[in-house]
């Protein structure tokens, strides 16, 4: 046997075992790895939370700020009435 | 330019008409008690919220709808109140920067009352017909109050806020320091 005939030999075109077309699409499928949807979940949930918690801080402090505001300005109304009240006692007092 | 002038032109009366409670700062550290409050619009927009959301049976909600009311065309409230274990402890002369804003053309004093050592003098900014505001000095040997009040305000219905009693918030006795 010469040299070309071992090539043709070698290189002669060979029909695939039966099934094979399925078996390489088969492993294809099996070795692709899967995306991995937890770190997405997470993220989204992470964002969630956090704007979540955002909300709620600025809205409890808005909260405490006015609370606050709100018993400033009854003490603030209730001196500014004590003070007027004594102020036309003292006037009326005076006239009379 | 010119308009940025004009604009500062318009708005320096009622600036100047602002009534700034100054020279106290040092009598806090000699009280024994004191009362410094100071809110502005955007506070009292915020307290006026908050006293709308409570009270829920009809008193209370009276009560807080009555102080919201007075709250309402208020644009600014400064409170100094001290009290004193010992007289002497603040001078006339501290009240004279207060009394010099208050000798401004817009300011009137309604009430004067002088007796040997205490003095309450109340003082109304009136525009249009409506009172615009509003200064109590109250001099006693142990107790210095100033109230300066800007904005709209019934004098009828502030006279009558302590009748309400406390509303439905709880509210603490004039202890200590607030703000």
């Amino acid at each position: 046997m010469n040299l070309d005939e071992e090539l043709r030999s070698a290189l002669r075109r060979e029909h695939p075992s039966p099934r094979f077309a399925e078996r390489v699409v088969a492993r294809a499928q099996a070795s692709r790895a899967p995306k991995p949807a937890m770190p997405r979940f997470i993220w989204a949930v992470a964002i969630a939370a956090m704007l979540v918690i955002g909300f709620t801080s600025t809205y409890e402090y808005r909260q405490m700020k006015a609370e606050r505001a709100s018993r400033d300005a009854v003490i603030a109304l209730r001196i500014a009435s004590e003070k007027l009240n004594l102020a036309r006692d003292k006037a009326l007092r005076r006239e009379n | 330019m010119a308009w940025i002038a004009a604009c500062a032109a318009a708005q320096l009366p009622a600036q100047l008409l602002q009534l700034r409670i100054t020279g106290l700062d040092g009598l806090a550290s000699k009280a024994s008690e004191s009362v410094d409050i100071t809110l502005d619009s955007n506070l009292l927009r915020m307290a006026g919220g908050f006293l709308a959301g409570t009270g829920n049976d009809a008193k209370d909600g009276k009560d807080a709808s009555d102080i919201k009311g007075l709250i309402a065309g208020l644009k600014a409230i400064t409170v100094r109140s001290y009290q004193f274990k010992e007289t002497g402890q603040y001078r006339k002369e501290d009240l004279e920067p207060i009394r010099a804003q208050l000798r401004t053309p817009g300011w009137n004093k309604i009430i004067s009352s002088q007796s040997k050592d205490e003095t309450s003098e109340i003082y109304t900014r009136i525009e249009k017909g409506k009172v615009v505001g509003f200064a109590i000095i109250a001099a006693e040997p142990k107790e210095l109050t100033v109230v300066a009040i800007e904005g709209s305000i019934d004098l009828n219905d502030l006279s009558k806020l302590k009748a309400l009693g406390v509303p439905s918030i709880p509210v603490p006795d004039k202890k200590g320091k607030q703000q």
